[in-house]
């Protein structure tokens, strides 16, 4: 292992190569792992490895992966610009949820045009993710109350308030699960390939995604960022402003929770549901994927697109041969421990 | 025969050959100095001696038996115990338990906590080395707990006691005990190898002298008949200048003004009403057994730590309430005292270490984007100017050694060009080399009109550089001297606490 990390430190490989790597041998590792448990209650490994990789890629399964990896790059990012610099946002479900709530609520009731509506609709409730994680900062600046803390327990309110929004005032009383009415055709996001679950929320992030690499690697806000997550002493010592940096960075990252709430509501779901938004558990996924890559944004993406090609697979593969998915949930799990083990041997060197 | 050889020692490591054919003879009793500057090998040896490294060729032979040690229990088992430069302690516990902890004394099936601590009140008396046995490790100052560190060693009936840089981490109050203790142990028949690159400590208790560059011994020296010059000449191959070239020079306006300090440490207050003021073109050095304010006055000044009373001006300009960037900003840089945790970042390249406080001007930021081609040359200029050994501007400065590291930190502290440079143990753990080389830039940058405030346990560094000397004690500034009127006995004297009258 050692020698192989000294190779990987010498060989001069293009930095993207270096994050991937790793991430090709936890997979295979994992499906090594699964094919031989499937082997072992009678089912085929191989055929379990086909039905997987069609169920992820193959034909229109490809969109449904995309589809997917929209979401979960996004809370991915959203974990990992804090993770950067070394301080944590477990509230990401919280803010996910506000900013589709506020989205939903702007697209059905604000007296505007179509085309500001939804423009409107996707900043508010940017923004409003963006406060909330905001104000969990300024707790810590100004009360010292640890981010880790609030961040979490501030999640419960945010998902209280819009689930009772949409249980009362705001309920559509013709579907039985709490939500709002549909928001109207003009006011959602369009298909950005036709017939595919596509929108043009994936414009939106990948936009997103390239900015946040961008700046991680080319900018001063990057650089302090990078250098705090090392050693804040240092950043602080060298004049980095802590406070303010921990303000803004919380603001970011619950403006792109707050941003992805509102692309699912527009985009996907056409509408607020209680539960809607944290069920899949894009959150776990994205944060699972951000603390893989140690916060580096590349790696977090390129793990929660993995991520989200397993799970895909997955749904696939349990419903075109009942391979029960839990085989894809023991698959993930499997390449989760093995990069984090990755790291920890890394690290020790 | 010697009582200890080491013969034909060779060990690899990736890329470095950190000893050559290194041979090492010690006779029993014997104090024998192990020098060398930072990666000559020093503690590559003595992890090989101690069992910690095999060694790739060569062996060692104790008491005409030839040995080779796989780990430190086999070295242990034939007495050769070692100090580290980080104590391994449990803090929770007490002297005794640390002592005793896996040999202990029992009673049955319970330690005979009685005995154990008598056996260590006899141990401690016997070798003169005083320890309250049932203190708390925790509470202890670090002297205390290297002397516990060679208990422990001595419980375990060490014969040899390799001691690696055990006065990096002392005040000269505690290397001065600790040299006694060594002449003790080497009375009672112990053999001590010590390993440094100070001089002075070399030439007042070693009997004989080893010295090892790039690995290879350059030179073998009885203590009595040689002087520092010709070690320093062994160690770095060239004449180093042990003076500092320093000329008189009117000092200028006022830079820094310090006015009726107060700071509260952690549990106490730590400076207490300080004041003076710092002038350009004048080196200004605190002298003071180190945790006597010191280190809280300097984090007050740059503002890692907040002040509870009393004004820091910088040109005349009230600078108290600003944060960290606005006191640089307003024309402070800041050498810091301990380079890993403050003033490095480790894992980072030599070239982001080196951006930092640069990173958001011209030419490295255009607009907020870094220019990466500037940075890397920017990099490039200084570990050159420098003369940084360093693989590459992108290799972590984590790997480097001591002076390296430190040779980072004050090329980019001085790279600010700020008129107040504040050097907080600017040469602590550095090779003889690199002091020469720091001294040399902080006179230069006094002569460039620069006001330096020196803060230094090392008295010969305070005597060699400062132009005015300030002594605290417990927090209050004691004296304030000139150059001239300052001699080692007097500055000793207050850094015990002597007052102004007393003198
Ligand atoms: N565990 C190690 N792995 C790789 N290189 C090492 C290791 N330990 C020491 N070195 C290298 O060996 C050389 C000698 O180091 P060391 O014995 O620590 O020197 P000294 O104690 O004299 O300062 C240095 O170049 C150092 O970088
Ligand atoms: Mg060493």
């Amino acid at each position: 292992m050692s020698a192989f990390a000294g190779l990987m430190r010498t060989t001069k490989l293009p930095q993207w190569v270096g994050s991937l790597l790793p991430v090709f041998w936890a997979v295979i590792v994992g499906f090594a792992v699964c094919g031989a448990i499937a082997g072992t209650v009678g089912l085929s490994p191989l055929l379990m490895l086909t039905e997987l990789i069609k169920g992820a890629v193959e034909g229109p399964q490809i969109f449904e992966t995309v589809a997917r990896a929209v979401p979960l790059v996004g809370m991915a990012l959203a974990a990992a610009m804090p993770l950067r610099a070394g301080i944590v946002n477990l509230g990401t479900d919280g803010q996910l949820v506000l900013g589709g709530c506020v989205a939903a609520i702007i697209a059905l009731y604000l007296p505007a045009p179509d085309g500001v509506r939804i423009v409107l609709a996707l900043i508010t409730g940017t923004l409003v993710g963006g406060a909330y994680a905001a104000l969990a900062a300024a707790g810590e600046i100004y009360a010292r109350v640890p981010l880790l803390v609030s961040t979490w327990l501030m999640s419960y309110p945010a998902k209280g308030l819009c689930g009772w929004l949409v249980h009362a005032p705001l309920a559509d009383p013709l579907v039985a699960w709490p939500s709002t009415r549909r928001i109207p055709l003009g006011t959602r996001l369009e298909h950005l390939i036709p017939g595919t679950p596509i929108n043009d929320g994936f414009l939106l992030i990948a936009f997103a995604a390239i900015l946040i690499v961008f700046l991680d690697r080319r900018s001063s806000v990057g650089y302090e960022l990078r250098l705090r997550g090392l050693n804040e002493r240092f950043a602080r010592y060298g004049g980095v402003a802590i406070d303010r940096q921990t303000f803004w960075l919380m603001f970011a990252s619950g403006a792109m929770a707050g941003l992805i709430g509102a692309v699912l509501v527009l985009g996907s779901q056409y509408r607020f549901t209680d539960g809607a938004l944290t069920a899949p558990q894009y959150t776990w996924s994205g944060t699972l994927a951000a603390l893989l890559a140690g916060g580096e944004p590349l790696g977090a993406i390129i793990a929660a697109v993995l991520f989200a090609a397993l799970q895909t697979g997955g749904f696939a593969m349990e419903r075109s041969v009942e391979i029960p998915r839990v085989l894809t949930m023991v698959l993930e799990s499997i390449v989760i421990l093995f990069l984090a083990m990755r790291g920890a041997i890394w690290r020790r060197r | 025969m010697a009582f200890l050889e080491m013969i034909d020692i060779v060990k690899r490591f990736p890329g470095v050959l950190a000893n050559d054919h290194v041979n090492l003879a010690v006779e029993q009793g014997e104090i024998h100095a192990v020098m060398g500057e930072n990666g000559a090998g020093k503690s590559t040896l003595m992890a090989i001696l101690y069992g910690l490294h095999a060694p790739d060729e060569g062996y060692i032979r104790l008491d005409g038996k030839t040995e080779i040690f796989r780990s430190p229990i086999d070295a242990i088992e034939r007495g050769v115990g070692m100090v580290h430069q980080s104590f391994k302690l449990f803090e929770s516990l007490t002297v005794w338990e640390n002592i005793v902890y896996r040999r202990e004394p029992r009673r049955g099936l319970f330690i005979d906590a009685k005995a154990a601590q008598r056996q260590v009140a006899e141990l401690a008396a016997r070798y003169g080395l005083p320890i309250d046995p049932i203190a708390r490790v925790g509470t202890l100052p670090v002297g205390v707990r290297q002397r516990l560190e060679i208990l422990k060693a001595l419980y375990r009936h060490a014969r040899i006691l390799i001691l690696d840089e055990p006065t990096a981490v002392l005040t000269p109050g505690e290397a001065v005990s600790l040299f006694e203790v060594i002449r003790n142990l080497a009375v009672n028949g112990c053999t001590v190898l010590l390993v440094t690159h100070k001089l002075n400590e070399v030439m007042a208790v070693s009997d004989r002298i080893t010295v090892l560059r790039d690995g290879k011994v350059t030179d073998r020296l009885v203590t009595a008949e040689t002087n520092p010059t010709e070690i320093v000449r062994a160690m770095t191959g060239r004449n180093v200048l042990l003076q500092v070239g320093k000329t008189a020079r009117p000092a200028g306006e006022i830079r820094l003004e310090v006015k009726h300090l107060v700071v509260d440490g952690r549990n106490r207050r730590a400076v207490d009403d300080v004041s003076f003021a710092l002038r350009s073109g004048e080196i200004l050095g605190i002298a003071g057994v180190a945790g006597n304010g010191q280190s809280e006055l300097v984090e007050a000044i740059v503002g890692l730590w907040p002040t509870d009373g009393g004004a820091i001006l910088v040109d005349g300009k009230d600078v108290t309430a600003l944060p960290i960037a606005g006191r640089r900003d307003a024309g402070m840089s800041y050498i810091a005292e301990d380079r890993s945790r403050t003033a490095s970042a480790g894992t980072a390249s030599a070239m982001d270490n080196l951006a930092l406080g640069f990173h958001r001007r011209r030419p490295i930021a255009v607009h907020g984007l870094l220019n990466l081609r500037e940075m890397r040359g920017w990099a490039r200029t200084l570990i050159r100017k420098f003369d940084i050994r360093i693989a590459g501007e992108t290799t972590p400065v984590g790997t480097l050694s001591g002076g390296n590291l430190q040779k980072i930190v004050i090329a980019r502290e001085l790279a600010h060009d700020a008129p107040v440079l504040i050097a907080e143990q600017p040469t602590r753990g550095v090779d003889v080399g690199a002091i020469e080389f720091i001294h040399a830039e902080l006179v230069a940058e006094r002569d460039r009109g620069h006001a330096i405030l020196l803060v230094s346990a090392e008295l010969s560094e305070i005597m060699a550089l400062s132009d005015r000397i300030i002594v605290m004690f417990e927090g209050r500034i004691v004296a304030s001297l000139t150059r001239a009127e300052a001699d080692e006995a007097t500055l000793g004297l207050y850094m015990a606490g002597g007052r102004k009258e007393a003198a």
